[in-house]
């Protein structure tokens, strides 16, 4: 599992999204995969967001009499081993996962970027300056870095978003410079440079706007990294802290009481991590089946 | 004489997503004898390439075709998939435009020849490698020993396409298709490969089906000629009577847009290729032509001929040539006042491009190998002055231009009114630069391809500092109408013009700055025949018009003998002959101006002869390139 979630941090086409999402994406076509992907977001979205308003049992209610319930009339998903309404709590649990991935997923994408540009648009010895300093934060594998840094203190909402943002971007970063690198040499280019562009222009009008579709496919990978990184971290017991949880955090009480059997307990949970990815991902591979006919 | 090859009324329709299917091609009837060449002539969008996939029968899987194509006696259209493949390489040889894509960069260029014999012929390896050597030997490779074990990088353009011949060649297959095997390549090199082909198809006494847009080139090297417009064959017949005598109309714009010492004004044909969906109901050329009758509107005419080639041309027998070029050619515009300032100064101009460390040793200790790109280079540009550059890739005429746009860095001076760009503020330098334009070979890779058209015509403008949108539209329209294009294309994307439009596109751009000097790189090379002749006009006038000063820099001796007033030929990063125009090309004094002037067929006599041979490899007057 750590390796799994290590390798999502820097390498933007991991092991998931070779295999599963490709195949899927295969099977559904371009614009099934599309469309798909974004029927899967809007429900889990809304299932998160509007949620609560819809399901108003309490996540933190503690039932006595009822714990650790299998699915019932009352409590549509069980109750966990302190009687709480675990319906309520995977609702809950979404809300505070997205309510951190997706901020993160933005810091990543404007930190990334601006790296990625800077290295590309900049003179090579700076650039190798950058790339260097890249290398080096690539070096350290990105879940130790995270852990290390959430045992230090207790992470609130605002701490995992810079936590997780500020240490995903190196993969998006190159990414970015290898490919404004592609461009910025292009006839287009030189032609703005001949009119008197400066290098800030070419990078805002040019270069980004013909990266664009990428940019676009990254974001989406992006978010589904996030969440999992997220959800491993809460798995670990660093992320959103109790009474608060999120989905890895209900994946992990459900898992320390498998003896018990509590399936209830673990498959919801499992299953919108597993959702939430594959939507971020089918979005990426259906926007870059479609960008790809267009480029 | 036998046929090898014979395609019956060959007819192709493909389907566009899930559209109804387009004919692309209708109803061709064409011959390759053995041991000949039949140029399949046409601009891009005519099908043929489409009916040289047709004869492989590798056209798409939703591909509609009909028709019967006989190789040596056998339907191929009747034959299986599997029966198919074995044909493919053993009896039919392929070429194609590009040899480095079709070239696989992994694997020695022996094996990948090797490779097709042992495939078809299931003999060993050691027999299949002998066999790689006498092929490399009989395209022309020098040392084809040493070659043997080389990667397809290790080779220039023209040793590629060598390469790509002796594949195709590897089990002496009985027709050979040639789809357009020297387009990307220097005319002198491209004459190269011609003559080994010509040489070759007697030698094998092999068919070649030879497919190409530029009729000029098939001159002396085809026996037959079919022309292709839109799908429909237009004029065929031997090579001797078509060049003789072409009929159509079309035929006649070809030959006439191809420029020829001491012509005035080219042939250029308006108009566009009608798109296949919405092709006139009539003869296909009859919009674009200048003699078309109401007939030419309603019904295809049916072939004729008056002894020498056959055409579909409702006019083509009482139509006098002479008359139809003239016809096809448009005023030109009229001098502005001339006048003969200096627009541009070389001096001593050098550049070193700095090759990246050859070792990892020396990558550590930072050591560079500098290369001498251009030396000793001096000129002056006059205003309204076409200067020619003229010279083989790798001899430095392009860095030259990027020199003077200030793209790179150089020693010697660049001096623009007076004044030199090195000593330049940096302020005034930038601006100094925009009088110096550019418009690149490659029309569509010049413009951000996610801009629209008016944005990229005005963002001269806009970095110039002209305030509100509305106004610099109106300006975008204003240039685009001074190239000849409507206020509409402001609108659209570059993807969605054709490659003639998009060039006219760049040259407005070009002109937003109102700059004293354009660098023109190769500003048609990438461009059909009829496109050309249109642009190069085009170019001509607005130097009339405005005083506009020129650096045409150009592989094609003829499109620069059309253009230029003086001509300065580099060869190894050195300028080897300058002068006017007509002492270069008529009274020559160095040996490489010589050989470029004889690479291209119209500067000797225009009259068609039989196919002679033109040297094939002469490697000594030819610098090694110097990057």
């Amino acid at each position: 599992m750590s390796n799994a979630l290590g390798e999502t941090f820097h390498a933007p086409g991991g092991a998931l999204r070779r295999s599963a999402v490709e195949r899927a994406a295969n099977w559904l076509g371009d614009r099934g995969t599309l469309v798909t992907g974004l029927t899967l977001a809007a429900i889990i979205l809304l299932f998160s967001l509007i949620g609560p308003y819809l399901y108003t049992a309490s996540p933190y209610a503690i039932h006595g009499h009822h714990a650790l319930e299998a699915p019932s009339t009352a409590f549509p998903l069980g109750t966990d081993q302190i009687g709480r309404d675990e319906l309520a709590r995977l609702i809950a649990g979404g809300y505070a996962t997205l309510v951190v991935s997706i901020p993160a997923a933005i810091l990543t994408f404007l930190l990334g970027i601006t790296y990625g540009l800077a290295a590309a648009l900049s003179p090579s010895w700076f650039d190798k300056v950058l790339m260097r300093v890249l290398d080096a934060i690539l070096a350290l594998p990105g879940l130790v870095v995270l852990i290390f840094f959430s045992a230090l203190f207790t992470p609130g909402n605002l701490e995992l978003i810079l936590l997780l943002g500020l240490t995903s971007w190196p993969g998006l970063a190159r990414i970015v410079r290898n490919e404004a690198i592609a461009q910025r040499n292009r006839d287009f280019i030189l032609a703005t440079r001949q009119f008197g562009g400066g290098t800030w222009y070419i990078a805002r009008a040019h270069i980004l706007r013909v990266m664009a579709p990428i940019l676009v496919v990254n974001a989406t990978f992006l978010v589904g990294d996030s969440v999992l990184a997220l959800s491993g971290l809460s798995f670990l017991g660093l992320g959103v802290q109790p009474p608060y949880t999120s989905w890895g955090g209900l994946l992990q009480t459900g898992l320390n009481l498998i003896a018990l059997d509590p399936w209830w307990m673990i498959l919801p949970a499992g299953l919108m991590i597993f959702l939430s990815i594959m939507a971020a991902n089918l979005i990426g591979q259906g926007l870059l089946a479609r960008f790809g006919a267009a480029r | 004489m036998s046929a090898v090859l014979t395609l019956d009324r060959l007819s192709v329709a493909l389907k566009r997503g899930r559209g109804k299917p387009i004919a692309v091609l209708d109803d061709i009837n064409l011959t390759v004898n053995a041991g000949e060449m039949t140029a399949l002539v046409g601009e891009s969008g005519s099908g043929k390439t489409i009916a040289s996939l047709g004869v492989i029968r590798l056209l798409p899987r939703s591909a509609k075709v009909s028709g019967r194509v006989i190789l040596a006696g056998t339907d191929l259209t009747s034959l299986t998939e599997s029966e198919m493949r074995s044909v493919r390489g053993r009896d039919i040889g392929m070429v194609f435009q590009n040899p480095l894509s079709a070239l696989n960069p992994t694997t020695r260029v022996g094996n990948q020849i090797a490779e097709v014999y042992r495939l078809h012929t299931g003999e060993t390896d050691r027999a299949a490698r002998a066999r790689a050597l006498d092929l490399l030997g009989e395209v022309g490779i020098p040392e084809p020993a040493d070659r043997l074990d080389d990667y397809p990088h290790q080779f220039s353009g023209g040793m590629r396409q060598r390469v790509m011949i002796a594949m195709a060649l590897a089990c002496s297959p009985k027709l050979l298709i040639a789809d357009e095997p020297t387009t990307g390549l220097d005319l002198l090199v491209a004459r190269q490969i011609l003559a080994l082909l010509s040489r070759l198809r007697r030698e094998h006494r092999m068919g070649v089906l030879f497919i190409t847009h530029d009729l000029s080139i098939v001159e002396q090297h085809a026996d037959q000629v079919h022309v292709l417009y839109a799908g429909k064959s237009v004029e065929w017949g031997t090579a001797r009577s078509f060049f003789a005598q072409p009929r159509h109309p079309y035929s006649q714009a070809l030959l006439g847009a191809v420029p020829r010492l001491g012509q005035t004004r080219l042939a250029s044909i308006p108009g566009n290729l009608p798109d296949p969906e919405t092709r006139p109901p009539g003869c296909r050329f009859a919009p674009r032509c200048a003699f078309r009758e109401p007939a030419c509107e309603t019904a295809y005419p049916a072939p004729e001929t008056t002894g020498g080639t056959m055409f579909a041309c409702r006019r083509g027998r009482e139509i006098n040539p002479a008359a139809m070029l003239d016809a096809v050619l448009d005023d030109p515009a009229p001098i502005a006042a001339p006048s003969r300032g200096t627009a541009l100064e070389v001096t001593r101009l050098h550049v070193d491009y700095e090759r990246t460390a050859t070792s990892f040793f020396q990558g550590m200790i930072g050591r560079k190998d500098k290369m001498r790109a251009l030396s000793e280079i001096s000129f002056s540009l006059g205003q309204g002055e076409c200067l020619g550059i003229v010279g083989q890739s790798g001899s430095g005429k392009s860095t030259l231009g990027r020199a003077v746009l200030q793209m790179i860095p150089y020693q010697g001076h660049v001096i623009l009114n007076g004044e030199a760009f090195d000593t330049m503020p940096r302020q005034r330098r930038k601006r100094a630069r925009r009088s110096i334009q550019v418009v690149f070979q490659d029309p569509k890779e010049s413009m951000n391809p996610r801009m629209r058209i008016g944005d990229i015509v005005a963002e001269p403008l806009k970095l110039a500092g002209m305030r509100g949108q509305r106004a610099r539209m109106a300006q975008a329209a204003a240039l685009l109408d001074r190239v000849g294009l409507s206020e509409r294309m402001l609108n659209l994307f570059p993807g969605s013009v054709s490659g003639g439009q998009a060039q006219r596109i760049a040259i407005a751009r070009a002109l937003a700055t109102n700059p004293g000097i354009i660098v023109l790189d190769e500003p048609t090379s990438s461009l059909d025949v009829s496109t050309q002749a249109l642009l190069l006009n085009l170019l001509k006038d607005l130097a009339r018009q405005d005083g506009l000063s020129y650096m045409l820099i150009s592989h094609d001796i003829a499109a620069v003998s059309y253009m230029a007033d003086r001509i300065a030929v580099l060869n190894g990063g050195r300028m080897v002959e300058f002068g006017t125009a007509q002492d270069v090309l008529t009274r020559p004094t160095n040996a490489y101006t010589r050989e470029l002037i004889a690479a291209s067929p119209h500067f000797r006599t225009n009259q068609p002869g039989g196919p002679t041979e033109t040297m094939e490899f002469n490697p000594s007057t030819v610098q090694p390139s110097a990057v």
